[in-house]
């Protein structure tokens, strides 16, 4: 439901590494988006195309790489991933004494520049 | 907290990329991280309220203070529009401020930085930061609270802790709301607890209504605990 804040984080990391390097624009953007972190990549996608108009990432196309929510399980000493986005047991022995390892994410990973 | 790391790498077809890893959040954790000296540093314990629209944060708040702590006792209401909150609270005498997020659906850190200097901190022990009601985006942004503490009024279902599980996960404590309205629904309140713990084996679940005032004294005793610790 936040897509927007997070859309203008991004704007404004980029923005900040944009001007510091000196760059004419930026033509593409990676992040990664964890599947628990409650972000809608399509919603996403839709924020950041309607406020990157006034910055230097006017052009750039958002590339999201979502991350599944993954684990280790203590007790069967595996690890698992999921397509939801929660776990409550291990889905390999359903033992509760899990951690779970990945699917918060919410990276910048890298940009495309033109000099 | 990753800081910043950039490397530039130009490819054979003259195309340049840059890699930048970055938390996207990393600018509201470093802000909620100033917040937080600062109410260390004059030892104040915050508590980061959250629940969807109409589960009772404000109801809870004025129990809350009407049972009394023995603690001095700040709040920053945070809402849309409107200050009907801040009113309800100021009633008691206490600090209040109100922040109108213009539309935005939760508090930031950067929200909170900005009306510090309107509180007498020096003169409170604890602060409650009443969150704009939404069951999904407050939990992701850090205001620099000591702890998150959520409701569910139980009107609003047993589906709610899979179907928003990040606010479950993130909160110390787990306020049940309307206890008194039981009876005319059909909710399971042993599947909220059940599932609710899954998520968050910590979480501390208080039973509450604010109508018949039951379970406020308990929660209100533990918040002095956690107070007191902090």
């Amino acid at each position: 439901m936040h897509e927007v804040s997070i859309a203008q984080s991004i704007i404004e990391i980029v923005s900040g590494q944009c001007r510091k390097g000196g760059y004419r624009s930026i033509t593409s953007i990676r992040v990664r988006i964890g599947r628990a972190s409650g972000i809608m990549p399509d919603a996403l996608l839709f924020a950041f195309d309607a406020i990157k108009a006034d910055s230097p990432a006017r052009q750039a196309v958002l590339e999201i790489e979502e991350v599944c929510v993954s684990g280790r399980c203590r007790d069967c000493g595996r690890d698992f991933s999921v397509e939801g986005e929660y776990v409550l047991d291990c889905p390999l022995c359903g033992g509760l004494a899990f951690e779970i390892t990945a699917g918060r994410e919410m990276d910048v990973t890298d940009m495309e520049v033109e000099e | 907290m990753t800081g910043t790391v950039v490397e530039k790498i130009t490819k054979e077809d003259g195309r340049v990329k840059v890699k930048v890893v970055t938390k996207i959040l990393e600018a509201n954790d470093r802000i909620a991280l100033e917040n937080r000296r600062l109410f260390d540093k004059a030892r104040v314990f915050v508590v980061n309220l959250m629940s969807a629209p109409g589960a009772g944060k404000t109801s809870v708040l004025e129990k809350t203070l009407a049972q009394g702590t023995g603690l001095r006792i700040g709040v920053i209401e945070g809402d849309i529009a409107g200050s009907d909150d801040a009113e309800r609270v100021e009633k008691f005498g206490i600090p209040v401020v109100q922040i109108n997020t213009g539309g935005a659906c939760h508090l930031d850190a950067n929200m909170i930085y900005e009306v510090i200097g309107d509180l007498p901190l020096a003169e409170l022990d604890l602060l409650f930061i009443e969150n704009v009601g939404n069951l999904v985006c407050p939990a992701e942004f850090k205001v620099g609270e000591d702890m998150k503490v959520m409701l569910l009024s139980v009107t609003e279902g047993h589906d709610k802790p899979l179907k928003y599980p990040l606010m479950f996960q993130e909160s110390s404590a787990l306020i049940l709301n309307k206890m008194d309205l039981v009876p005319y629904t059909d909710v399971d309140i042993s599947k909220i607890r059940k599932d609710a713990l899954s998520l968050n084996p910590n979480l501390k679940i208080f039973e509450v209504s604010c109508r018949t005032g039951a379970g406020i004294a308990e929660w209100t005793a533990w918040l002095g605990e956690q107070a007191g610790k902090g």
